[in-house]
């Protein structure tokens, strides 16, 4: 091709490829000339959009999306980033895209079957959301690709191959999609225009253009509601078609803007629309990757080395190798928080733990247990259906757990709240006071660790530093409860005694 | 053509007919104010249609023909020195195996040519040394995605994986990356495609039930070969099923995702260790073969907290040649896994193939675990893999030659390591929470394709509903086998 000096050129410039390589590989004249049926309204819009894309200098940051329809092959048009959508989908993967690079420009360039149908779902709340894309919807009464099937938009009475007898009120009514999202709060701007003759065809092109700019600006979510032609499978002629759509479409779905934030005169946030509205701005900072601030944010700054207490030595007076525990109570009893914690001082000494909390609905209120493993290299098997230490808060956590403690194992119960506990000859057994001994420090929230010091007591797990430096790394964030914790601590320790 | 017109650089443009390009569809016609097109009578030999006649005589310029044009390059403006030139070139052009001239001249076109995207590679960065975390593996997980450079996360809530999203939707604002809730399943998996095709990583956290939903999306993600991880938290099923731990969709990502010739790397993990590990992996893998990858794991091992020791490094990625990102440099990319014509798809199906084979070939992971001198080999994943970790300690202690194959890939089944442990076996012990044997099913599809016919015989201890086979399920078992017999 020759480089034309275009400066003369009377034509408006187009975001067109100058050769539709990818239409037929651009063989003969499918390299020029797009497939539509002849008068298809889609090919209107489309020169429209490539028009405006061009007119606003965007072509380079503007990404197409085409999904499934009649408007799947809008990439071998259009020279800007295109992306081919699943069918309904096209409006969310526009999101993905804007999400990616919010300084990039979306159009999700949608059919009624696509957009009003499969995909309502996606429109309805990719509008709510407001993020600033620019959706096209090419409503023309029917499906085109898959043949002149009934739209969510075909009219009342209308034949299509799927309501061979018109569309009759057990079909529905056609969807008036620009009013839906008109109602939404998300939406900036939202118009409906058709292309029927030379004055709707120039209110379109505007239309299409102020979408676009809406986006550019960063303004929010624009939707411009095409009235299209079909002539295909209205089986009439383009010219008919273009009667067609004005003398039966427009009764049933008007022109004109359904809501403007943004017009000329309106003040901001008053919408020719319903209800509230809001423009919803997007941020542009990019992401961070710097890696001390990524690092505290995804550990809350845990880069401390605790010191050994223990000095590596496992305490194999309990097992040689892996001890089993398990803490049970209900939902407010702090069984979780205690066994976190016993498994971040096994980790801080340098062995292995694992921690599983109750699991299903029972964790919605009911009881509330937790299965821990510390072991001296790996946790091979996390459950615990035979635990060697068993902390109950509650008497049902004693009764069902009790039976299941190994042998020579111990038992801790809360005796503040289990007054008459049954004898398991199997284990030893304290009752310990813990919500009693909580509510005399004046936080019956520590009891779980009134428990803790118990256990350290009873079992001697680990030195009662390993446990305080956990507790109070646990707390760095609310360095006032520290002192009240560890005096929970040490009272669940004496209880032994 | 109008031989009195003035050259006259200052008058007004007139519509010129490149009529290989019409189709005839009349709607300049109507747009005419002056009644200048008329319904053509000649057939174009090149489309076989009939091009409309336009007269300039009354013509004003007002360019309302063109602007009805539903064709891109059938009718532009010109002055009357383009139309001569074009019709020069157009005559040039008569007789027998004769081209038509390229229009785009005349259509004023950006003649940027399209750009080539360079390629571009991943920063590294230091992080600081520090001790091991405890982490929830759904959290070691998120922590993995986010070290691995993600900060694009979208997911619908689902139990029990919810615990991923909701880390993910605290952390991302603080990391000006994206925690978006999709209306569902269907739009997550979208959108995703979406920031994937944009080349940059995003993931999602989802369940059995909310997986299924998105296997169409899968489907479009590995035709487009967009990039994008799924850690899926697998569940009890049929159905609603329960909330509770099982890998019954074992079949479903190793065979099922969604319609078409799909594959794609599923991992394994059996700690919370390996949850941040194995979705690191996800991303480079996915990354690098340019498909989806998929993490399962069970219910226990989502919530199950355990100690994790971070990487070193975390990656800033760029953004990759091929993306669709929204800018000059990548404005020629396309997103796209329609192929019309029949022999393209049948190549596109190969490069698939191929890239499978690769995939294959390369990636194939598992962990042996005393499996030197076993007799037994136990194969399981996830949890089910620590349980028989435990029971291995039983059995080897009651003098058994037990030892795990826990394959870490899924898909593709690391049936090379497989075979160097079968000389040995006497039995083989699959362990697996499903009803069904799919991971069974997974052993036997690959001992067949690669043509292994004989081969010890294949126990299974299965639990499901929830309920995961326990080490001392698996050590019964497998005493329960006339071990001495075979
Ligand atoms: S079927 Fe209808 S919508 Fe589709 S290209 Fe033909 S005229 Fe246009
Ligand atoms: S430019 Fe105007 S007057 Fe001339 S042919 Fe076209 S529509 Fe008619
Ligand atoms: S509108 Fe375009 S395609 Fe239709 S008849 Fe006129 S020039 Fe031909």
């Amino acid at each position: 091709m020759s480089n034309v000096n275009n400066s003369n050129n009377p034509n408006p410039t187009r975001a067109f490829y100058n050769k539709f390589f990818r239409h037929a590989q651009g063989a003969g004249v499918k390299g020029y000339s797009n497939h539509y049926c002849p008068g298809c309204g889609h090919g209107v819009a489309q020169k429209y959009l490539a028009e405006s894309i061009s007119e606003l200098g965007i072509q380079d940051k503007t990404i197409t999306v085409s999904p499934v329809g009649c408007s799947v092959f809008m990439y071998y048009y259009m020279d800007t980033g295109n992306t081919q959508a699943a069918h309904g989908r096209a409006s969310v993967t526009a999101l993905g895209h804007k999400f990616a690079n919010p300084g990039s420009v979306v159009i999700s360039y949608q059919g009624d079957g696509d957009l009003a149908s499969i995909g309502l779902a996606e429109i309805v709340s990719t509008a709510q959301l407001g993020i600033p894309i620019t959706v096209i919807f090419i409503n023309n009464a029917i499906y085109g690709m898959t043949g002149g099937q009934m739209a969510p938009t075909t009219l009342m009475g209308q034949r299509t191959s799927t309501s061979p007898n018109g569309r009759q009120p057990i079909m529905g009514a056609p969807f008036k999609i620009a009013e839906l999202i008109s109602n939404l709060d998300g939406p900036v701007y939202v118009e409906r225009v058709a292309l029927f003759n030379a004055k709707e065809r120039t209110k379109a092109k505007k239309a299409i253009k102020k979408g676009l700019k809406l986006q550019m600006e960063n303004k929010g979510f624009s939707f411009i509601e095409v009235l299209a032609e079909c002539p295909t499978h209205l089986k009439i002629s383009a010219l008919e078609s273009e009667k067609w759509v004005q003398e039966k479409m427009l009764p049933m779905f008007p022109l004109g803007v359904k809501k403007d934030l943004f017009a000329e005169g309106a003040e901001a946030g008053a919408g020719a629309g319903t209800g509230a509205t809001h423009t919803n701005n997007f941020n542009l900072t990019a992401p961070t990757f710097d890696a001390k601030k990524v690092f505290d944010i995804v550990t809350g700054g845990n880069d401390e080395t605790v010191p050994r207490y223990a000095k590596g030595v496992f305490p194999k007076h309990l097992d040689p190798k892996d001890v089993s525990m398990k803490l049970a109570g209900s939902g407010g009893d702090g069984a979780q928080t205690a066994a976190m914690l016993i498994a971040q001082s096994a980790i801080n000494e340098g062995h292995d733990a694992t921690h599983i909390p109750s699991y299903g609905p029972e964790s919605r209120g009911g009881t509330s247990y937790a299965d821990i493993h510390v072991a001296a290299e790996e946790v091979l098997s996390p459950a615990s259906p035979t635990p060697q230490i068993l902390i109950a808060f509650n008497g049902p956590s004693l009764m069902k757990f009790g039976p299941t403690v190994a042998n020579g194992g111990i038992i801790i119960y809360d005796s503040s709240v289990v007054t008459n506990a049954p004898s398991f000859k199997q284990a030893k057994v304290y009752g310990v006071p813990f919500a009693e001994i909580a509510v005399k420090l004046g936080n019956a929230m520590v009891k779980n660790i009134v428990a803790l010091g118990a256990l350290q007591a009873a079992s001697k797990l680990y030195p009662e530093e390993t446990f305080l430096t956990a507790v109070k790394t646990a707390l760095k964030s609310k360095p006032k409860f520290i002192e009240v914790n560890e005096k929970a601590f040490r009272e669940g320790m004496k209880a032994i005694h | 053509m109008t031989a009195n017109q003035q050259k006259n650089p200052k008058e007004k443009a007139k519509p010129f007919l490149f009529s290989e390009f019409c189709k005839g569809c009349g709607r300049c016609i109507e747009a005419c104010p002056k009644n200048c097109i008329v319904i053509g009578q000649d057939i174009n030999t090149f489309t076989g249609l009939i091009p409309i006649k336009i007269s300039l005589e009354n013509c004003i310029g007002c360019s309302l023909c063109v602007n009805a044009c539903p064709e891109p390059y059938a009718l532009a403006m010109s002055t009357e020195e383009m139309r001569e030139r074009e019709e020069r070139e157009q005559s040039k052009n008569k007789g027998a195996g004769a081209t038509f001239s390229d229009p785009s001249e005349m259509f004023g076109l950006d003649k940027s040519p399209l750009p080539k995207a360079k390629k571009a590679i991943d920063e590294e960065m230091n992080l600081p040394i520090s001790g091991p975390q405890i982490l929830k593996g759904n959290y070691a997980s998120a922590i993995g995605a986010i070290l691995s450079g993600c900060r694009h996360f979208y997911g619908y809530p689902i139990t029990p994986s919810t615990e991923g999203a909701e880390l993910m939707a605290k952390l991302m604002p603080q990391l000006d990356g994206i925690f978006f809730q999709a209306v569902s399943e269907v739009a997550t998996v979208n959108i995703m495609y979406g920031t994937g095709g944009a080349g940059l990583p995003s993931m999602t956290f989802t369940s059995s039930p909310g997986f299924s939903l998105m296997v169409e999306g899968i489907s479009y993600m590995i035709g487009s070969e967009i990039p994008g991880v799924f850690i899926n938290i697998m569940r009890g099923g049929p159905g609603l099923g329960n909330i509770a731990p099982e890998q019954s969709d074992i079949k479903l990502v190793c065979n099922g995702l969604g319609h078409g010739n799909t594959h794609a790397v599923v991992l394994a993990p059996s700690t919370p260790q390996e949850m941040l590990d194995l979705t690191m992996k996800a991303f480079e893998l996915s990354f690098k073969y340019r498909n989806p990858v998929i993490v399962v794991a069970d219910g226990y091992l989502g919530q199950m907290t355990g100690k994790v020791i971070l990487p070193k490094k975390l990656k800033k990625p760029a953004i990759p040649e091929w993306a669709v990102y929204g800018d000059k440099e990548h404005r020629a990319n396309l997103m796209c896994s329609i192929y019309l014509t029949e022999k393209d798809l049948e190549d596109h199906n190969h490069y698939l193939d191929r890239k499978y084979d690769e995939i294959k070939k390369n990636e194939q992971m598992a962990d042996l675990y005393k499996c030197d001198d076993a007799e037994v080999i136990i194969v399981a994943c996830n949890t089910p893999a620590q349980m028989a970790k435990g029971s291995v300690a039983d059995l080897r202690s009651k003098g058994v030659k037990a030892g795990l194959f826990r394959p870490m890939t899924l898909w593709p089944f690391p049936i090379d390591k497989f075979k160097t442990v079968l000389p040995r076996a006497r039995h083989i012990v699959v362990v697996e929470a499903n009803s069904s044997g799919q991971l069974e099913d997974e052993l036997r599809l690959n001992l067949n394709r690669s043509q292994v016919t004989v081969h010890p015989p294949i126990h299974n201890v299965r639990r499901c509903g929830g309920i995961l086979p326990s080490q001392q399920e698996i050590t019964e078992k497998i005493l329960s086998l006339k071990l001495k017999e075979v």
